[in-house]
């Protein structure tokens, strides 16, 4: 038996819009390891909330549409399973966090409203227990006056108290997996450290899984395990953090890693990648990198590479390396 | 948290309604002075057609009407009558008009709270429907026949119903029975046709409202916040959309109340002959009962007025992201 | 520093009806939507019946009691006549005919003319009285916007007094106090139904107000007469396309109504006299309250679907 609590194999979820087809998740393939912290990285555009949307089947249809590939859970595909299966491991089992809690939570519900709301829906308690874990994981989220914060509406609070209940919201039936989409990227830095001190922990106490979404190579680098590079709906290279840092092979990953500033180096411009990322309902043919590639190769223009095996934990789908 | 603010706000509330108030009984006031005839000038031609003395009967009713007192003292007197309810006498029936109102008001209200209900309940349902399978061909006709709705002129509508229902079809009576108690299976027939002919304007402007308002709540995010906690899709549009789509709907289900539906009422009365404020008025057009229309068009005014007052301060209570400062 | 540079906002600042760029822009997001064109062209028919249809129909006011419930081509109708000589009650099935394509009224009137000239009535009102509504709400909206301050206050409590009357209530009271003459009803319309007008211009004068081209035509020395002629006003122009064509329905409706309540002016033969007229006879000559009511019903969609299909089309936001 592999350990893996989540596998999506070749996964595609096209848009249909009055301009064309957006290929926004075209073919990705990766799987999150029991207790591990899986990064998605990538540029805005490339694919990454799309990616976490169709694993809990949440692309709004029409216009999105899974059109193949599959997300095992447990050995039961998501994309194909009963609607009421499903809904049994959407905030059960699988639970996600979103980017913006100003806009993830509903304006006008109490926070306990949501979060019990949440737990009563899939745990057998009763509405008084709901209300003390409620509060016990408020508490646990380092949220101070938990009992005035339960009884308030969002508008009320501030930005990091909101991440930090819809965080709370998010682990409230103690899921097996937690899907983060970008939680920090709406906060200050102060709140950033904080919030990803959260998950530092929830990880270590809670063995649970994380898929953690994000652009920032700097958040990937201190709490993720494994990191998974997405380019134009693909995964272009899978491999530990460190091997990422370190060693990138792809690149667009190198190009990523080069676009880091260094706080200790004051003068200089700021590296960037050529061009933009392509949108997607004109993908180029090829290799989806090959137009801002510095080492693109005549073969890149019209045949899509194929993932290949570096090492036994490092795989990267580049002609460069085959 | 003090509620403090909330005492302040109901208060400047209260205030500015009074300053409106005293807008509308100004500009009526005007409109009644700059009026090419006097109130008494169609009553008089009347009695004197029965043969009665004119220069008398001038003077009296100038008298009563205050006509040969100063202009400002016309004006104090008129809000000081109607602010202790006073609000003229009928000529054509021979009764204070306050009276008059207190007869009939009760069958505009009936006609507007049956077709409010019909309207609203229906047109909610079928706009959540509409706006839930947006771009699907039930919402593409539920659009279309919105857009009909909106657009047939009420008063045509009821003549229409008339017309298959009573004079083809023979299930309805063309003519309201005011003989039928308020209570009864009869009366809730008698008002089938008119509740339809009110309500089906209104029905078509909910439908509107309800989806477009419903469209704009369906793609925030706590919509799929809600679908990613496994909430069945009846409470995410249930609870979590809807109750965000309700409070402009609202809104605008009381702004209509006072720009279309009393209008509505009006001449839905006509048109079935119930004897409600509207077909008062009516009848009082043609016997040049000025206090009598008057004091409907006041009294319309005023029910808005103290609608959309009513509708601020519940939002107060209603939506926890208002605070008035 | 010599090199020019381009005004923020300069291209849109040329009014609408100038900017032959932007009306084609429009122009295509508006025809995609069918409905929307239909009502366009719908309109244009109105307004070409109205103004051609009288020198090819009958005189509308021709009476022949002869001819009198004649039903439309296609019904028949039972015509029942008493024979003084005879003393005989008869009756007999009368069918349309083409001399009437539509019928005629109690008094034998054709009521195809009279739908042709009762189209002249309304699209008069619908248009002046929006025209007079829009004139005074756009004036009021901008100047209260420019304004500010205590002019701004007065103006908007002035028009939280006029926007808490029912509409109709008042234009009944209205008509009532000066009498029912077309061009007063017309008046009437226009003088108290420019409230929605004006909040609605004011508040995107207020948003113009600050943005930059308005801010350096000021620092160019423009005066305020100018500012407010040649650049809120033009720049405020597609909002005021959209409410024109949304509130006409509503103008049209409330004159046809008055008539329907006889309010109307007796001396014009309007779609709301019409049926008026033919709410009385439902059993003997349907047609006569069926027929007016389909052309109002008819106009009143027409501006609905084009009014829908510009506000798309002129908001950024939505995705024709």
């Amino acid at each position: 038996m592999d350990n893996n609590v989540l596998k999506v194999n070749n996964l595609k979820t096209y848009f249909y819009t009055r301009h064309g087809t957006a290929r926004a998740v075209n073919g990705i393939d990766f799987e999150v390891k029991h207790g591990e912290c899986l990064c998605l990285v990538g540029e805005s555009g490339c694919g990454k909330t799309v990616t976490a949307l169709s694993i809990l089947r949440l692309v709004e249809s029409p216009p999105g549409k899974i059109v193949d590939g599959e997300v095992l859970y447990n050995n039961l595909d998501l994309t194909k399973c009963r609607i009421k299966r499903l809904r049994q491991i959407r905030g059960k089992d699988i639970a996600m966090v979103f980017q913006e809690a100003q806009s993830a939570l509903n304006p006008v519900l109490t926070i306990s409203d949501q979060i019990i709301e949440q737990i009563m829906l899939h745990l057998p308690l009763n509405k008084k227990e709901a209300h003390s874990r409620a509060c016990g994981l408020l508490e646990e989220m380092g949220i101070p006056s938990v009992e005035r914060v339960m009884n308030v509406y969002p508008h009320q609070l501030s930005g990091g108290m909101k991440q930090r209940a819809l965080i709370a919201m998010g682990l409230s039936c103690n899921p097996q997996i937690l899907i983060a989409d970008e939680p920090t990227t709406a906060v200050d830095v102060t709140i950033k450290a904080q919030i990803l001190d959260i998950f530092r922990d929830l990880k270590r106490k809670r063995q649970m899984s994380l898929l953690f979404i994000t652009h920032d190579l700097a958040v990937v680098s201190e709490i993720g395990d494994r990191a998974v590079v997405l380019y134009g709906g693909k995964d272009v290279e899978t491999a530990p953090v460190s091997e990422i840092i370190d060693n990138p092979k792809h690149p667009y990953t190198v190009g990523l890693i080069g676009c880091i500033p260094d706080i200790s180096q004051t003068t200089g411009r700021l590296a960037s990648i050529p061009g933009t990322i392509p949108s997607p309902l004109e993908l180029p043919p090829g290799c989806p990198f090959h137009p801002r590639c510095s080492r693109v190769m005549d073969i890149c223009r019209h045949q899509e590479p194929s993932y290949i095996s570096i090492s036994h934990t490092h795989k990267v789908s580049c002609f460069l390396y085959q | 948290m003090g509620k403090s603010w909330l005492r302040v706000y109901i208060i400047k509330r209260l205030i500015y309604a009074v300053i409106i108030a005293l807008g509308i009984l100004t500009i009526t006031f005007v409109l009644v002075r700059v009026g090419p005839s006097s109130p008494a000038d169609k009553y008089l031609a009347n009695l004197a057609a029965k043969g009665q003395d004119i220069a008398q009967v001038t003077a009296a009713i100038e008298a009563r009407y205050g006509l040969d007192k100063p202009i400002w003292q016309q004006y104090i007197d008129y809000i000081g009558n109607l602010l202790r309810g006073n609000l003229g006498w009928s000529f054509s029936t021979s009764m204070p008009v306050i009276d008059l109102i207190k007869t009939h008001w009760i069958y505009s209200f009936q006609l507007i709270l049956l077709s409010s209900i019909f309207a609203a309940v229906l047109g909610i349902l079928i706009g959540i429907y509409s706006a839930v399978k947006q771009y699907t061909k039930t919402d593409y006709v539920f659009t279309f026949l919105s857009f009909i709705g909106v657009s047939i002129p009420s008063f045509w509508l009821g003549v229409m119903l008339i017309l298959v229902f009573s004079v083809k079809l023979g299930i309805f009576k063309s003519y309201y029975d005011t003989a039928l108690p308020l209570f009864s299976l009869e009366n809730l027939k008698a008002l089938v046709l008119p509740v339809m002919t009110l309500g089906t304007g209104m029905l078509a402007g909910y439908v509107r409202y309800t989806r477009s308002s419903m469209l704009d709540n369906l793609r925030k995010g706590f919509i799929t916040t809600a679908r990613a906690k496994g909430l069945p899709e009846r409470t995410v549009i249930g609870k979590h959309a809807f109750r965000n789509a309700l409070l402009p709907l609202v809104t605008i289900i009381m702004f209509d109340l006072g720009s279309i539906v009393f209008g509505g009422a009006y001449l839905t009365e006509i048109v079935f002959g119930i004897p409600g404020l509207g077909q008062v008025s009516f009848n009082a057009i043609f016997a040049h009962d000025y206090p009598v229309v008057m004091s409907i068009t006041l009294i319309g005014t005023f029910m808005v007025l103290f609608i959309n007052m009513a509708t601020d301060i519940a939002y107060t209570y209603l939506d926890p992201r208002i605070r008035y400062d | 520093m010599t090199k020019r540079t381009r005004i923020p906002g300069k291209e849109i600042s040329k009014p609408v009806y100038i900017n032959t760029r932007l009306v084609n822009y429009y122009w295509q997001r508006t025809s995609r939507n069918k409905l929307a064109v239909f009502g366009l062209v719908f309109i244009l028919f109105l307004i070409l019946l109205a103004l051609i249809g009288p020198s090819f129909t009958a005189d509308p006011t021709l009476v022949d009691f002869d001819e009198k419930n004649m039903p439309p081509v296609g019904f028949t109708n039972i015509k029942s006549a008493y024979h003084i000589d005879t003393n005989e009650f008869t009756t007999t099935e009368i069918r349309g005919t083409g001399k009437h394509p539509l019928g005629t009224d109690g008094k034998g009137r054709d009521m195809l003319s009279m739908l042709v000239s009762g189209a002249m009535v309304s699209l008069q009102v619908g248009l002046i009285a929006t025209g007079i509504a829009l004139i005074i709400g756009t004036i009021l909206g901008v100047l209260s916007a420019y304004a500010g301050g205590w002019v701004d206050n007065i103006l908007m409590r002035f028009t939280d007094i006029m926007m808490t009357f029912p509409f109709f209530l008042l234009l009944v009271l209205i008509v009532f106090i000066f009498g029912p003459s077309l061009a007063f009803i017309v008046l009437a319309i226009g003088l108290t139904g420019w409230t929605g007008t004006a909040r609605l211009v004011r508040s995107e004068a207020l948003s113009l107000r600050t943005r930059e081209f308005v801010t350096a035509a000021k620092a160019l020395g423009a005066t305020d007469k100018r500012v407010i002629f040649h650049h809120l006003i033009p720049n405020v122009m597609s909002l005021i396309i959209v409410i024109a064509t949304m509130s006409i329905p509503g103008v049209i409706l409330a004159e046809a109504a008055l008539s329907f309540i006889g309010l109307g002016d007796p001396t014009v033969p309007s779609w709301g006299i019409i049926l008026e007229a033919g709410q009385h006879s439902l059993d003997t000559a349907w047609w006569i309250a069926v027929e007016p009511g389909i052309m109002l019903f008819l106009t009143v969609l027409a501006f609905n679907f084009l009014g829908d299909g510009l506000r798309d089309a002129f908001d950024p936001r939505s995705s024709v």
